[in-house]
């Protein structure tokens, strides 16, 4: 049987991984630095975003105008984004245009111009992003949810503060960007066609080799408030809540996973039959499980118009607090075909495939492969799911909504 | 990759491409149907009827349907938009057949009166979700004021009091017109045996009845019309920006494509030069979206209500440009690389595939292989392009804003 996955670690200690894949034309990659939100300093709130725009302005000896260009001529589509824990630097592209691609990340990564005046407009638009946010409720909620449930300063807001982005300085920013682009401590994955041999070549060329300590761990505090409402006066209320769960290096991780799905898998799971099919108290109601390497949840998000937004959100609770009473074996049936249906699927496309390794190895510091994920999905059963759900119940719910009426939480 | 097709005598057409190196197959049925075949009694009517077309038929509740589709692992959903109606499912090939079994028994629907009570609930909340995402709402209302009173301006979700007033039994009679054979494709794509599929088709659809089911298309040229909206819980001017482009049968639509790419691409476009990278506009994008039989492109902007001016002033000189001087080679270089790598990543998925195969079959009862669109967009002229700038003049928009109060 073929590879399914290289890996290679760079004199300066950067991890490259990847899975090659037949069937595809593309190449994607991502650049998976430590560059968080989390790890900014207080006051930098938002730095991510004027990070991740500023670096693309000007890199080696192109200014802003020619790198956009040089990546657009390459047919080359960026995808750029800050997280708790790093910035992703990524890309999705034909892979015969790789290896110029790479260069120009290279630039961008090493030899960003940082000029005064684009940090001004890089800034100026992420101050724009944050109060663009006001008119994209749902987004909000589930922003402002993140930052109530993990623990501070793992939850911090990725988009910004308008007061701390206004009072950043591009020297600040610089010194983030220094300190924290640290290559000994980036994974870069890459999927789909590519040659293993040479790109690590390249890359160790691109890269030089100086190794450097990684940052001191961050002390972490604990979680915001249980309710927080934003007033806004729009058509529904948004309502986000989240609960905690195992993490992914948890023995219950394929549990949760399955019960989560029994929960909001497919249109026939719980929340959107009882929410949805039998009471039409919501178009949207969904629940998924969401982690970082330290935390973890589940969240659920549910829009309805003010009157029914207490019936709604009681609801929703019930169905999270009857999982333990009891599962049939077709609901858990349905429930890993789903799941392993959306893995295999997801294989298929490079770019999900860059992204999905990068994190595993980042959290589970390994990839696993297809046949493992598969395998363990289908170890879960009635009473695995039901022993991990009696043992870990949902004790409380961090709960935030958006709109023109409260809900009682929590009182 | 190969084509297959058949058409059956009551006019239902099945079309697939086989892919044997795909993991995983999509499959759908493209209804030819959307809001402009509505009339205005029964506004919202199609994208209703895709939600009922969910709860079951004489023999299936809407729970053993959600539980049918579960069962198989699909990814599967519909959606609804002026003129198509799309249901569809990515699955692995060994629940292939289920599901397009499963199809096949839901498109003709029970639509009981109980089921359409409830589901006018949930759709009474997506039309509040998507009052509450004005990069939307400005869409279908300057889509309204653009086409006027003409079928293409109706909303596809239609309004509380349309949805309120709409009986089960319009419905019924909306879906006996539109939903007939002729009217229809069935598209597959991915990695699946045609023969089987086919013959699975061909057994539980041949007994469907023909009839007519025309589109009219007659006179659907939009208007100049300048409005705004005032929305005190808004906190940025959101503007949409529509003016004439060619259809989907025309052979502009490439040369139209690149010209929407060089001018409103996300990134790297002139929009993005003079708007986003200048911080003036967070958001400025030009897209091409072409129809039966006209077309239109659409602009969006969002922006710090102070800009407005700026914003307009330098969208007005882009235009200006554009069809005094035209468009450079390195513009064009630029956009087809673009937009010939969306392509080619796009169809690596079997759902992304299906998408552009039946939509092409719907629109010109053509199949076109992912190469022959690429040698489309490779042999567009530049000249072609000046030329449909010139034509078109995207100048003469009609404009609709929405912010809080100045």
């Amino acid at each position: 049987m073929a590879k399914s996955f290289d890996k290679h670690i760079l004199k300066n200690g950067m991890v490259i991984i990847g899975e090659p894949m037949k069937a595809v034309g593309s190449a994607a990659f991502d650049f998976m630095m430590p560059c968080g939100a989390a790890i900014f300093p207080q006051g930098c709130c938002g730095a991510g975003s004027v990070i991740e725009d500023w670096i693309f302005r000007g890199a080696g000896k192109r200014n802003s105008r020619q790198l956009c260009d040089m990546m657009d001529g390459l047919g080359l589509h960026r995808s750029t984004s800050v997280g708790s824990s790093h910035l992703s630097a990524g890309a999705v592209l034909e892979s015969s245009n790789l290896e110029q691609a790479l260069e120009l990340y290279a630039d961008v990564i090493l030899r960003p111009t940082l000029q005064q005046e684009q940090f001004e407009l890089a800034r100026q638009l992420a101050i724009d992003e944050v109060k663009a946010l006001d008119d994209d409720p749902r987004q909000k909620v589930m922003l402002k949810l993140r930052e109530q449930f993990y623990p501070s300063p793992l939850g911090r807001n990725v988009v910004g503060e308008i007061e701390e982005l206004k009072s950043l300085t591009a020297e600040k920013t610089k010194q983030i960007i220094k300190e924290n682009f640290n290559l000994s401590q980036t994974i870069f994955a890459m999927a789909g066609k590519y040659d293993f041999d040479a790109v690590c070549r390249q890359m160790e060329k691109l890269f030089e080799a100086n190794t450097r300590e990684a940052a001191p761990p961050f002390k972490i505090g604990v979680g915001g408030k249980k309710y927080t409402h934003i007033h806004n006066d729009g058509a529904q209320v948004h309502i986000a809540l989240m609960t905690e769960t195992v993490k992914p290096t948890d023995k219950d991780y394929y549990n949760a996973r399955v019960a989560v799905s029994v929960l909001s898998g497919g249109m026939s799971a719980r929340l959107f039959t009882e929410v949805r099919e039998k009471r039409g108290l919501c178009y949207a109601v969904s629940a998924r499980y969401h982690c970082l390497k330290d935390a973890a949840g589940i969240m659920c998000y549910a829009g309805t118009t003010p009157e029914k937004a207490q019936e709604t959100i009681d609801v929703v609770i019930a169905e999270f607090n009857r999982l333990g009473d009891g599962i049939s074996e077709e609901e858990i049936q349905r429930a890993k075909v789903g799941l392993k249906s959306a893995v295999i699927m997801q294989s298929e496309s490079s770019s999900s495939r860059a992204g999905g390794i990068a994190d595993d190895y980042y959290i589970l510091g390994k990839v696993r492969s297809l046949d493992e994920i598969k395998r363990k999905i289908d170890a879960a059963s009635v009473d695995s799911v039901l022993q991990f759900l009696r043992a870990n119940k949902f004790r409380d719910f961090t709960v935030v909504t958006i709109g023109p009426k409260k809900i009682k939480h929590g009182i | 990759m190969e084509f297959k097709k058949n058409i059956l005598p009551n006019g239902l057409s099945i079309i697939g491409e086989v892919n044997k190196s795909a993991k995983s197959a999509a499959v759908g049925f493209f209804v030819r149907t959307g809001s402009r075949d509505e009339s205005k009694e029964v506004n919202g009517v199609s994208h209703f009827l895709e939600h009922m077309m969910f709860k079951g038929t004489k023999r299936l509740s809407s729970f053993e349907v959600n539980e049918a589709f579960d069962r198989t692992g699909a990814q599967f959903n519909a959606f609804t938009s002026e003129e198509n109606t799309v249901y569809y499912a990515a699955v692995l090939p060994e629940y292939l057949i289920e599901v397009i079994n499963l199809w096949i028994e839901l498109m003709r629907p029970a639509l009981r009166d109980e089921d359409f009570n409830i589901e006018k609930n949930v759709i009474k909340e997506e039309i509040a979700m998507y009052k509450d995402l004005p990069g939307h709402d400005i869409l279908e209302k300057c889509r309204k004021l653009y086409f006027g009173d003409g079928p293409c301006g109706n909303s596809v979700l239609g309004s509380d009091e349309s949805i309120n007033d709409l009986t089960a039994e319009q419905m019924r009679g909306y879906f006996a017109s539109r939903y007939a054979p002729n009217n229809m494709v069935f598209a597959c794509a991915g990695n699946f045996q045609w023969g089987k599929i086919c013959s699975t088709v061909e057994q539980g659809c041949t007994k469907w009845e023909k009839q007519p089911a025309e589109r009219k298309l007659e006179d659907y040229l939009g208007r100049i019309k300048k409005e705004r909206i005032e929305k005190a819980n808004l906190s940025r001017e959101h503007i949409c920006l529509i003016s004439p482009a060619v259809s989907a049968q025309d052979k502009r639509r490439f040369a139209a494509a690149i010209l929407a790419t060089i001018v409103g691409d996300d990134v790297g476009s002139r929009f993005f030069w003079e708007l986003v990278d200048k911080a003036i506009a967070e958001t400025a994008s030009l897209q091409f979206s072409p129809m039966d039989g006209t077309g239109a492109f659409y602009t969006y902007i969002s922006c710090d209500n102070q800009n407005v001016p700026m914003v307009l002033d330098a969208v007005k000189h882009i235009f200006e440009s554009l069809c005094r001087s035209g468009v450079t080679e390195e513009e064009m270089r630029t956009a087809k690389n673009k937009i010939l790598s969306a392509l080619v990543i796009k169809n690596e998925l079997p759902m992304g595939r299906l998408v552009d195969l039946g939509f092409n079959w719907v629109y010109s009862q053509q199949y076109r292989t992912i190469e022959d669109d690429i040698n489309a967009i490779k042999g567009v002229t530049i000249d072609e392009v000046c030329s449909l700038a010139k034509e078109l003049k995207p100048g003469q928009f009609t404009q609709l804003s929405m912010g809080p109060a100045k």
